[in-house]
């Protein structure tokens, strides 16, 4: 008996070890901090090859500045950089950190704030004019700016233009519109052709997060701590156009993100609302070509709400460790001042920036076939200046895991304000 | 004793040597006891610094809060948010469905495979084994995937309940809570049954064959043979595999996030995903996610000794 509860506490005890000890192991690869502040090489963390790494190897081979160090470049997933980040900075060592992260944009204001000291201010070495004003909302903190402002999450709303014209309707019918219209053209289409008119996650907020945006609102006042969810008018509307949806059966529910993509792919819905990054993926279905056109986000039938969003979107930071000044340099010298890079990424691997001076360059003119010769990259970049700035706060997930459950309860009948109330209980609650 | 140092002892041995000879035998009996030490002070030593240090730690974090590195003494208030925290509950009550169902059903099931299997005359008894061992050795990411592919809108299993009439329109199984969790049941049934029917199978070779004999002789059949003879047997295996498929159940994480991950709302969110939720997921708090760790501990506890008591394992 005595053998087996001892056998049991180290059983315990073997597997609180294992859940603390994961996140550390590779965490020793990278830059030093020992020795003199200047280093040989600096470490970039970031995640996606296709995307975030491409445009990281494309700015090295851009560095015009005349620092001598190596660039190491290191993949890793968006999640284990959040663990590793996490357990390495609360830690309190330096050891094994990155000199650059990535980081999405909606986490930025928690590890600004959870790790004081940590990160290095680009303040005086980036012009942020120079970038779309609700960048510099979310990577700015007590009036430093931290993070350097890179791809653009502007949301736009892909259309089928062929299912359109079916049901009656042209481009300029979508363009510039309110959700609520956006349902009954939606409902038209479903009778035309039968198809639906947008996919919807129940798991995943992401349309009342790019709802209320257009708004100038958030889950959190803008303080950026305290849930603004009972009184906020804007998310109310945005329940409400939700279960229209819903209610009006034009959503096909999907549970993950190949159902998503899946969706539009196998031209089974007539519109995609969501980041721009979608692009690549949309054009996957090369027999589509033609066929698509994209238009600005639909807007929350609201006073001073606009045709303009976000969904997604991430900066760079400088972790305060040694070598900081040449990952400013570096970062200066590539994202932070070369509009030509820019032009590379768009043309090369789709990616658009948030740096404004780069919009005049020809790469953003381009006509793009596959939406019948829109000049995309142009709308978007223009719609990107538009987006309402909102401070995402500490807590966009935390806040979104309680709204999904109250999302299911107002769907299932319960009464709006009451939902609503019971979520800022619960967050209130939660959140300290 | 064992206090006396290594270094003294082996010094003291050759003059003891000559001494009487019931002196002799105390010093080596001693001196057993010292290289026994020897022995196992290197992973006492490390198991101190790796576990028990680290869950002293944890236990001292429960009792802290604040973002990230920011951490102060609460006292008891994480204790206090976890009861009016609805996630946790939520959390805690799937996590006692997947018990309370999972367990018994998989043990039973595991029992019922081992004795079909242990039949000598079943032909292709191998084949049979290794088919139901097989889950075990999968990646449980692998498999978690699978099973959401089988169980999606247009997955296998709704295909086959659809052509064979079963139901008239498809079941979306992954955003309904009570489907959800059956889902979440069978994927842990399915991957871990086998593991538990080795356990019993390798007790069952070392039962007697003439116990059975004799109990046929006496004109028992075979249910009566299974309930008299075979479970009051395999008694103790039986509590081993009630114990550590427990303490699995109660970790149970990456079926879950990779199956529903958590949904639909809450309704399949389990202990341990909530926890890397507060920590990695959320503005981190690790003070409050070690809190919820240790309500793990105290579960596994709890859970552990009313085994003992029902299996009745008598001091």
């Amino acid at each position: 008996m005595k053998k087996f509860y001892l056998m049991l506490v180290l059983l315990i005890g073997m597997a609180v070890l294992a859940a603390c000890s994961s996140g550390d192991e590779e965490a020793s690869e990278g830059s030093g901090s020992e020795g003199s502040s200047d280093v040989d090489s600096i470490t970039i963390w970031a995640w996606d090859p296709a995307f975030n790494i491409a445009a990281l190897e494309k700015a090295k081979e851009a560095y015009d500045g005349d620092g001598e160090y190596e660039v190491d470049v290191i993949e890793n997933a968006q999640d284990d950089i959040i663990q590793k980040l996490n357990t390495g900075l609360s830690s309190g060592t330096t050891n094994g950190m990155p000199n650059i992260v990535l980081i999405e944009d909606y986490r930025a204001q928690s590890f600004l704030q959870a790790y004081p000291d940590a990160f290095h201010p680009l303040t005086d070495v980036i012009n942020s004019d120079d970038f779309a004003e609700y960048k510099i909302a979310t990577t700015s903190f007590e009036d430093e700016q931290y993070g350097l402002p890179f791809d653009s999450g502007v949301a736009a709303l892909y259309v089928r233009t062929d299912y359109l014209e079916e049901a009656g309707y042209t481009v300029e019918d979508v363009t510039n519109i309110t959700w609520d219209e956006y349902i009954e053209i939606g409902k038209d289409v479903k009778e035309a052709t039968g198809k639906n008119m947008l996919t919807l996650d129940p798991n995943d907020l992401a349309p009342v997060r790019m709802m209320i945006q257009t708004n100038g609102s958030w889950y959190v006042d803008e303080d950026g701590s305290t849930p603004n969810l009972a009184d906020n008018e804007s998310l109310e509307k945005a329940f409400e156009t939700y279960k229209k949806m819903m209610d009006a059966d034009i959503a096909k529910i999907v549970s993950d993100w190949s159902q998503f993509v899946g969706a539009f792919n196998s031209g089974d819905v007539a519109s995609v609302p969501t980041g721009n990054w979608i692009t690549p993926s949309v054009k996957q279905a090369a027999d589509q070509s033609g066929n698509w056109a994209v238009v600005p986000m639909p807007r929350l039938d609201m006073e001073g709400a606009v045709n303009a969003s976000n969904l997604g979107g991430s900066s760079w930071y400088v972790l305060n460790v040694d070598g900081k000044e040449q990952a400013a340099d570096f970062m200066l010298n590539t994202f932070g001042s070369n509009p030509d890079l820019y032009q590379t990424l768009v043309k090369e691997i789709g990616a658009l920036g948030t740096y404004s001076p780069a919009a005049e360059g020809d790469a953003y003119a381009v006509e793009d076939e596959f939406f019948g010769g829109q000049q995309l990259i142009t709308d978007l970049s223009a719609w990107t200046d538009e987006i309402p700035a909102v401070n995402y706060g500490l807590h966009t997930y935390a806040i979104e895991d309680i709204l999904v459950t109250g999302m299911q309860d107002y769907l299932n009948g319960a009464e709006l304000t009451t939902v609503l109330e019971n979520v800022q209980g619960q967050a209130e609650a939660q959140l300290k | 004793m064992s206090q006396h140092s290594t270094k003294k002892g082996e010094l003291d041995f050759p003059v003891r040597l000559r001494d009487k000879e019931t002196k002799r035998q105390k010093t080596g009996v001693y001196f057993k006891r010292k290289v026994g030490w020897l022995f196992v002070i290197v992973s006492i030593i490390a198991i101190t610094i790796f576990n028990f240090y680290p869950m002293v730690q944890a236990f001292l974090l429960s009792f802290q809060s604040g973002m990230g590195a920011n951490l102060e003494y609460v006292g008891f208030d994480n204790w206090r948010r976890l009861f009016g925290d609805p996630t946790f509950i939520a959390a805690l009550t799937n996590t006692s469905i997947y018990l309370l169902i999972q367990v018994p059903l998989m043990i039973v099931l595991a029992l019922f495979f081992s004795v079909l299997l242990n039949d000598p005359k079943l032909k292709f008894r191998g084949f049979f084994r290794i088919a139901i061992f097989l889950p075990c050795v999968t990646s449980l990411v692998a498999y978690s995937v699978v099973f959401k592919y089988l169980f999606g809108i247009d997955g296998i299993v709704n295909l086959f309940l659809l052509n064979f009439g079963f139901i008239s329109e498809t079941i979306n199984f992954l955003a309904d809570p009570v489907w959800a969790k059956v889902v979440i049941i069978l994927a842990i049934t399915w991957r871990w049954t086998g593991y538990n029917m080795i356990f019993y199978l390798a007790a069952l070779q070392n039962v007697d064959k003439s116990i059975y004999e004799a109990a046929r002789i006496d004109g028992a059949n075979s249910i009566q043979q299974f309930f008299q003879i075979t479970v009051p047997m395999l008694k103790p295996i039986i509590l081993f595999t009630s114990i550590t498929s427990t303490i699995g159940t109660l970790q149970i994480f990456d079926e879950i996030v990779n199956i529903t991950n958590g949904g639909p709302g809450n309704a399949t969110i389990s202990i341990s995903q909530y926890i890397y939720n507060l920590s990695f997921e959320y503005t981190p708090d690790f003070g409050y996610a070690s809190t919820v760790s240790y309500v793990i501990v105290i579960l596994v506890i709890i859970l552990s000794i009313i085994q003992f008591r029902v299996a009745g394992e008598k001091k």
